[in-house]
């Protein structure tokens, strides 16, 4: 089903908000937890090699188990100086000051749709290689994450149907 | 219209996991569940209309011009929008192709033409485009350039909007690219198949045999 929806890729990040929501919902209506700050943790990191030597893009996933909502406000690394947080709307990437991070939830930077983005590379990384990133949140502290580089074709979103 | 029952279904999806997340097993959301996981499995869209080739001349990364219609005629062909300053969607989607070309035997990877047009011409020269193409792809794929006003009324011909590159304030330049890729049969020269952004290498693997005989997927 997500694959069919996302198809539709014009829609795909509203699809993807609105099933975060109604998602969202179910949650806070039925769990009986938690604590009232964000606690974050962050899987399934990767950057798909890039074509140029110019520019690179990052995904992962950020869950946050806390009762609290966070933002992921801005990204370094060596790799880069020009780094940028991006959501693709009707085949249009626009940078954004900030993703949520919502309570009981998470934010999903996936291919097709929002992502990292790295400008001006100071070296292009290569598959098997690891680009180190520090993710800075607006409540929580900042967390480092290594990304993998991956072929230019990975896409692990799609291996799971 | 396709779009709007995708989306109604999605929804009634999302309201079924939500459902069954707090009861524990409401089933009233299961005749249209049924019904998207019947179509999951196919990743491409027949077209019952196909879309006749757009009359483009552009041209090519050699800096020459190149007719559309006149160089794939009788070819198969798959069409694709985009540009080069994309990080994610453009190349991913030349990669896909690229790795399932190579899976076709040889005869049938000469016959495939796979071309790519910008939607950014001011930035995409034949010069950038020869050297993003051959490594977001491969070097037998196809880059076109040309006016943009061209371009966009060639998509137009084939149902894919394109918007212009825009300058915003700090001198960045937001670009748009086509929603999906076309495959044109090589019986009739019409586009007869739809695949959208998400369609994997697997995909392309288990359709580029038929699309090269101009069958249906």
């Amino acid at each position: 089903m997500n694959r069919r929806a996302t198809s539709a890729s014009a829609l795909a990040p509203v699809l993807a908000s609105v099933i975060a929501l109604t998602a969202g919902a179910a949650l806070a209506g039925c769990s009986t937890s938690s604590g009232n700050g964000p606690e974050l943790k962050v899987s399934g990191a990767f950057m798909p090699q890039p074509v140029g030597d110019d520019m690179a893009a990052g995904f992962l996933t950020v869950r946050n188990s806390g009762g609290g909502a966070d933002k992921l406000t801005s990204v370094t690394s060596d790799i880069s100086d020009d780094i940028t947080i991006h959501e693709t709307n009707n085949q249009k990437m626009q940078e954004v000051n900030a993703f949520d991070v919502p309570a009981d939830g998470e934010l999903d930077l996936e291919r097709g749709g929002s992502h990292i983005m790295f400008m001006k590379l100071k070296q292009k990384p290569k598959q098997g290689e690891k680009v180190a990133v520090e993710l800075r949140f607006e409540k929580s502290g900042p967390i480092k994450v290594e990304l993998p580089v991956k072929e230019p074709t990975y896409n692990p979103m799609k291996h799971e149907h | 219209m396709r779009k709007k029952t995708v989306l109604a279904a999605a929804l009634v999806v999302a309201a079924g996991l939500t459902l069954s997340a707090c009861s524990g097993g409401d089933d009233s959301g299961k005749g249209p569940v049924a019904e998207i996981s019947a179509q999951a499995n196919r990743p491409g869209t027949v077209l019952d209309q196909p879309y006749a080739k757009p009359n483009l001349v552009l041209t090519d990364t050699h800096g020459k011009k190149y007719d559309l219609r006149e160089r794939t005629k009788g070819k198969p062909t798959l069409i694709y929008f985009g540009y080069t300053h994309c990080p994610d969607v453009c190349p991913l989607t030349m990669s896909n192709i690229a790795v399932a070309r190579k899976q076709l035997p040889k005869a049938d990877q000469d016959k495939l033409q796979v071309v790519f047009v910008t939607t950014d011409p001011e930035r995409d020269t034949p010069a950038e485009l020869a050297k993003w193409l051959p490594s977001a792809g491969d070097p037998s794929f196809t880059g076109l350039t040309g006016d943009f006003a061209t371009i966009q009324a060639g998509a137009r011909q084939m149902g894919i909007g394109i918007d212009p590159p825009k300058k915003e304030k700090d001198g960045s330049v937001v670009s748009m690219h086509g929603a999906q890729v076309i495959a044109f049969s090589p019986k009739t020269d019409r586009g007869y198949v739809l695949y959208g952004e998400d369609t994997t290498v697997d995909d392309y693997a288990k359709d580029l045999p038929k699309l090269v005989r101009g069958e249906n997927p």
